[in-house]
């Protein structure tokens, strides 16, 4: 019996339900649309729908995804880094466990009930918009939903548990013992942050940006309940090309150039950091005996094939190191 | 002690951040009781929209569907992904690089991606290919829902068992015990926490799926989330809030078997919240 022999079925279910249709749609991409009432047809093959996809029209929405994406990370990552330090080391130990079933809740709360409960809040009619307008910060009524900015303040709100919690973990990892040694060896407490707990903290920063900006850049329905016409998202331009437009290969030729965007955004940010960060690491770098969290999640130990592999990517190997390390 | 100005701006920083992400929460809770037509519209306080999930088939049997489709979907992933689990933890090999790369493929793409993948492909197996099983729309909302589901159980199973020494299992086949009955009376028992709390899980990942359902779905078994994204374009009625209300009350008791389920096997609130996000 091979190695991989109880895995098979898991792999037979995910090749001929995601790698078999996921390829289909990468083949149509390279097709077109016959007529009104053809969804595809590939008998002649062309990198037409890509440079139709990526036309003034459309690419303009890309731009626009492109940059909710980026401003809704870095705003996770600005409204969720004290959040995470403050529950990990400033809250009372005993209502940690409390502290994250808090921000659990609205993790699993039904994503598309939250962002409904933002058109409540955010609606002209609304509670805000009365309250606003009573304290005489605004003059007509809140003009907010329907807007790029309601789409943002959506986006923050659905992936913040994905920032804060991946940070949390990290934060709690650092533990008291090396901020304490800092403090001792005159460390001022910014000092000790920028110095010890952030840079041992890298891998939980890296998986919360990664587990905040990939879902969301394919997010599609913030941007339907709080976009209007004015926010739109790629993930909508791909459903009504499938749905409304029936035009299933430019459809395809979208939801592939979403995923390499995707892909080359982080891959461009990983570069910009590493690159950024390059000088502060060289002039960092302590050695201790046996290196903590930071080190060891570049190079996961020899016993776990796996994480190797995953090191390229962070979110999941950054998360997963702890058990191996611990093992 | 005397608390320096850093640290209470950071509490008040975070009692405001808490306030941020229980709000709109609160705000379809409390409308939950609107008496209204209209969710947006308070009118008055009374149990009208929690008589409708009784009163009106189509919610009472979008309900239905979502809650079935959730148990069979999160049942498939979780056979396939313990099995996954506990192969990729017992039995480590150059394969394993490569199936957490799928598994890792499966939870990056764009829910958006499965779905208009997922839509042509059903159409094809079920038409063009002949397996009418395909048509079904349980079956079809089962698979959609079960793609995300088994990489979950994947990580979760394999995450616990990496952590637990292999010697048990040694142990038991020195002592003539069949690998089946190992695997039965040793691996499982040990896999057996993270095993329900990926079931669970995959339960309510279930429960939520919006945007596979929306497109895989066939007419006659609308999973709850899609009549609420349908109603969306109709006009929202206080109903939708009540019967979502019921809705988190029964994530939030899924949710807190896990935590019960991961406390008794002695892990820690951090170990808690890293297996709950799906890590």
């Amino acid at each position: 019996m091979p190695r991989f022999a109880l895995a098979i079925p898991a792999w037979a279910w995910l090749v001929v339900f995601f790698v078999a249709p996921v390829a289909m749609v990468v083949w149509f991409s390279f097709g077109y649309k016959p007529g009104i009432f053809g969804t595809h047809a590939n008998d002649v093959l062309s990198f037409d729908r890509y440079v139709e996809a990526l036309s003034p029209t459309f690419f303009t929405t890309f731009m626009n995804t492109l940059w909710i994406g980026l401003a809704g990370t870095a705003l996770c990552l600005v409204i969720g880094l004290p959040v995470a330090y403050w529950m990990a080391v400033k809250a009372p130990p005993s209502r940690r466990g409390l502290l994250i079933a808090l921000v659990m809740v609205p993790f699993w709360t039904n994503f598309l009930v939250r962002t409904i409960g933002w058109q409540v809040i955010l609606a002209p009619e609304g509670w805000l918009s009365t309250l606003l307008q009573g304290v005489g910060v605004i003059d007509g009524p809140l003009d907010l939903l329907y807007t790029r900015t309601a789409v943002l303040i959506g986006v923050v709100y659905n992936y913040l548990p994905l920032m804060i919690l991946p940070l949390y973990v990290a934060f709690d990892r650092v533990g008291t013992p090396l901020r304490e040694a800092s403090k001792d060896l005159g460390a001022g407490k910014w000092r000790t942050f920028a110095r010890v707990t952030l840079p041992l903290s890298r891998p939980g920063v890296i998986a919360g940006v990664l587990l905040v900006f990939i879902p969301l850049m394919g997010d599609y329905i913030t941007a339907t309940v709080l976009g209007g016409a004015k926010g739109n998202m790629v993930g909508q331009l791909v459903a009504s090309q499938f749905q409304t437009a029936q035009n299933w290969a430019l459809g395809s030729a979208m939801a592939v150039l979403l995923i390499l965007v995707i892909m080359v955004t982080v891959a461009l940010g990983g570069l910009v950091v590493w690159l950024v960060t390059l000088p502060f690491r060289t002039r960092n770098r302590l050695v201790l005996g046996e290196p903590p969290s930071s080190e060891a999640a570049d190079t996961p130990s020899a016993s776990s094939v796996s994480g190797s592999g995953l090191a390229d990517d962070g979110a999941a190997s950054a998360d997963r190191v702890p058990e191996e390390v611990a093992s | 002690m005397k608390r320096s100005w850093s640290d209470v701006a950071l509490s008040v920083w975070g009692v405001l951040v808490f306030l941020f992400l229980f709000a709109p929460i609160i705000v379809i809770i409390v409308s939950a009781f609107n008496t209204g037509r209209l969710l947006v519209a308070w009118d008055g306080f009374g149990f009208d929209g929690f008589i409708a999930l009784l009163e009106k088939p189509a919610i009472r049997d979008a309900v239905w569907v979502s809650v079935q489709t959730g148990a069979i979907a999160a049942l498939v992933a979780t056979v396939l992904g313990t099995l996954a689990g506990i192969a990729m933890a017992r039995h480590p090999g150059k394969w394993v690089f490569w199936f957490i790369g799928l598994l890792l493929l499966v939870s990056v793409t764009p829910e958006i991606v499965d779905a208009v993948a997922l839509l042509p492909w059903l159409v094809f197996l079920g038409q063009d290919a002949g397996l009418a099983l395909f048509n079904d729309g349980v079956v079809r909302l089962v698979v959609g829902h079960s793609l995300f589901a088994t990489a979950v159980v994947s990580y979760i199973v394999r995450a616990r068992l990496v952590g637990l020494d292999a010697q048990l299992e040694e142990a038991s086949s020195d002592l003539y015990a069949k690998p089946l009955t190992t695997f039965r009376r040793v691996t499982l028992p040990l896999a057996m926490p993270a095993v329900l709390a990926g079931f669970l899980l995959s339960f309510t990942l279930s429960l939520d799926n919006t945007v596979i359902a929306a497109f895989v779905q066939v007419s006659g078994t609308t999973p709850w989330p899609v009549y609420v994204l349908s109603a969306l374009r109709s006009g929202l009625r206080p109903e939708i809030a009540s019967v979502s209300t019921i809705m988190l009350v029964l994530t939030l008791v899924a949710l807190g078997l896990v935590a019960f389920v991961l406390r008794r096997a002695g892990d820690s609130a951090t170990q808690i919240a890293r297996t709950m996000t799906g890590n």
